[in-house]
């Protein structure tokens, strides 16, 4: 149709027929200089070192060197992370509404002993006082309570999804070559697009909770607009590239844009949607708990909590909880995915 | 009906694709393009629903000139059956069907999909009538084979009852068996309402048994104008092998319209 014919030679013309190798010392040379650029910037970031300790550690586990950083570090980590911590224990004394007769479920009260050092006024020495201090023990108190946090944790990474969704559907519209209705708005959403991909979420978090406060709200608003820019740009190049056919059976016939694009567009790339829609959410969820340690809500906050008062076994719980969620959240999407296509 | 005034394409390459062509098509004629790859048969029917915006020169139908102001309006009333089908092949027959409603439509009608009960009525009536059955409705376009889909491409042409059908090599890609039963279907559906068709083939037998009047294209120019029973070997050798038209011309001159001599 739009496709020009390569003109055809007048009869009897000799043409000049030539068919050079694939590549040529240019190519060579290009690649050599690549393979010298990779070289000094993997010294730069420490690649070699890295190769060492790695084989160091290797080395180690297979008892050939006595010592390895790598391996006395991890096991450090490991022993104080084992066991993860599931129960919680909370002081009597700071539950004064607690009544001793009904208990919560499983929770029980268990009397341990305190050795408090104190300060004598006379002699001005430390003492040692041992004091029996009551403790309210749920075993599985924590547990809940990690799974609590997670639960938050991936409602942020809904709503977050279901922002970016939103956002990026217009935006992708002004940002298809083909769809937008003028330069103009073509150049603004691309613009807009990059904006929002260039900021990561971290950093767009940090400042939210400045402005919205500890908490979800500034959790999901990163998440989703850091994800619309990833998802307008996505959605974008799919309707750039979507067959032309339909589009033009439905132009041919006076249908209009924006009912083209839902007739003639988004039926075809629908898979591709999802696909992306489903990763983001995987994405998010992963984000959410990263987030969390600038304070915006969820799982993180509490990991950082713990991480910062060195309460490893806690840490490991909230690990455990995190990568399940995560394993269990691929699962549904797998599934979904098999499903809609 | 259809009138082309000295209609003139050139692409921006410097391709001349059509050349001063002038031509009418009155209400409820069934013709036939005929011409070598790159005459610029397609060309020339795009110019019809402006797909393709001529370099200069008009089309209009009734009497209505094809501007960008009147587009909208006409391209209602002209309905396009596609070489390669153009079916949005992941959505059933029953929505590419009802596709061909779009322009009709509200836009909340057409994103919410909730058409009237009249309107799925037709959808069916039409799917009927290009002998489909009803378990196609749900199929998926892409699934059925080129036959059906081309059926089902008729079946969409015809949902808003248009006065102008323009087909572009609809059975290029099919057999000579279910060709025939295509264009059998398109004359039929077009004859109905009284509809002029503007088709382009490749397949001389089939012009000669289906078109009221055939065209001959080539290089742009229009080179026949006639009836399929002057359209003689002879000629269509001429209009494939490439031999000088104009030579032959004067041993047996073809009735040409008058529109033909009119100068531009």
């Amino acid at each position: 149709m739009s496709a020009k014919p390569i003109p055809v030679p007048a009869e009897g013309k000799r043409l000049d027929w030539h068919l050079s190798h694939p590549y040529s010392a240019r190519h060579v040379a290009i690649a050599l200089l690549l393979l010298a650029v990779i070289l000094v910037t993997g010294h730069r970031t420490e690649m070699d070192r890295m190769v060492v300790m790695t084989g160091e550690a290797a080395g180690n586990l297979l008892g050939l060197n006595d010592d390895s950083q790598v391996v006395r570090g991890l096991s450090r980590v490991a022993s104080a992370m084992w066991p993860p911590v599931i129960a919680s224990q909370e002081e009597v004394g700071r539950l004064p509404e607690l009544n001793r007769d009904r208990l919560p479920a499983f929770a029980r009260i268990e009397v341990q002993e305190r050795v408090v050092q104190t300060l004598n006024h006379e002699t001005l020495q430390l003492e040692s006082a041992t004091s029996q201090v009551e403790y309210l023990v749920n075993p599985l108190g924590y547990l809940w309570t990690v799974l609590v946090k997670m639960l938050e944790t991936l409602e942020i990474a809904i709503w977050g999804t279901l922002l970016s969704v939103a956002l990026s559907i217009p935006l992708a519209y002004y940002a298809a070559r083909n769809y937008s209705p003028n330069r103009a708005t073509y150049t603004m959403a691309r613009g807009t697009i990059s904006l929002l991909r260039s900021a990561p979420e971290l950093i767009v978090a940090l400042f939210l909770v400045l402005a919205y406060g500890f908490g979800p709200i500034a959790g999901v608003l990163a998440l989703g607009l850091h994800a619309a820019g990833f998802l307008g740009k996505f959605y974008a190049e799919d309707i750039e590239n979507a067959d032309k056919k339909p589009q033009e059976a439905l132009e041919a016939i006076g249908a209009g844009k924006v009912k083209t694009l839902w007739y003639g567009v988004m039926p075809q790339v629908a898979p591709q949607y999802i696909a992306y829609t489903l990763y983001i959410l995987d994405r998010n969820l992963r984000m959410a708990t990263v987030i969390g340690l600038v304070g915006a809500g969820g799982i993180g906050q509490e990991l950082k909590g713990r991480f910062d008062m060195f309460q490893y076994g806690h840490v490991a719980t909230i690990l455990l909880a995190i990568f399940l969620a995560v394993f269990l959240l691929d699962q549904f999407s797998a599934r979904l995915r098999a499903r809609l296509m | 009906m259809i009138r082309f005034d000295c209609i003139s394409k050139v692409w921006p390459d410097g391709t001349q694709a059509l050349r001063d062509i002038s031509l009418h098509v009155p209400r409820g004629q069934f013709c036939v393009i005929l011409g070598p790859s790159g005459a610029g048969k397609s060309t020339l029917l795009r110019a019809v629903n402006g797909l393709m915006q001529p370099s200069s020169g008009t089309v209009s139908i009734d009497g209505v000139a094809l501007t960008t102001a009147s587009e909208r309006a006409l391209r209602k009333r002209i309905a396009m059956i596609h070489q390669h089908f153009n079916l949005t092949n992941r959505m059933t027959v029953a929505a590419n069907v009802l596709a061909g409603l779009l322009p009709a439509v509200t836009t909340l009608r057409a994103l919410s999909g909730w058409f009237s009960p009249e309107q799925r009525a037709r959808a069916c009536r039409l799917l009927d009538q290009v002998g489909l059955s009803p378990a196609h409705l749900q199929r998926r376009a892409g699934d059925l084979s080129g036959g059906q889909q081309q059926r089902v491409g008729i079946a969409r042409a015809f949902m808003l009852d248009p006065e102008v059908v323009l087909a572009d090599e609809p059975v290029a890609s099919l057999d000579p068996k279910i060709s025939r039963d295509i264009l059998s279907l398109i004359r039929d559906a077009a004859r109905e309402r009284n509809a002029s068709v503007l088709c382009s083939l490749h397949q001389i037998d089939l012009a000669r048994e289906f078109g009221d009047r055939i065209i001959g294209m080539r290089d742009g120019k229009v080179v026949f104008d006639g009836t399929p029973a002057e359209l003689s070997d002879q000629r269509v050798e001429a209009l494939y092998q490439g031999a000088q038209w104009e030579d032959q011309e004067p041993a047996n001159p073809a009735p040409m319209p008058d529109q033909l001599a009119a100068a531009c």
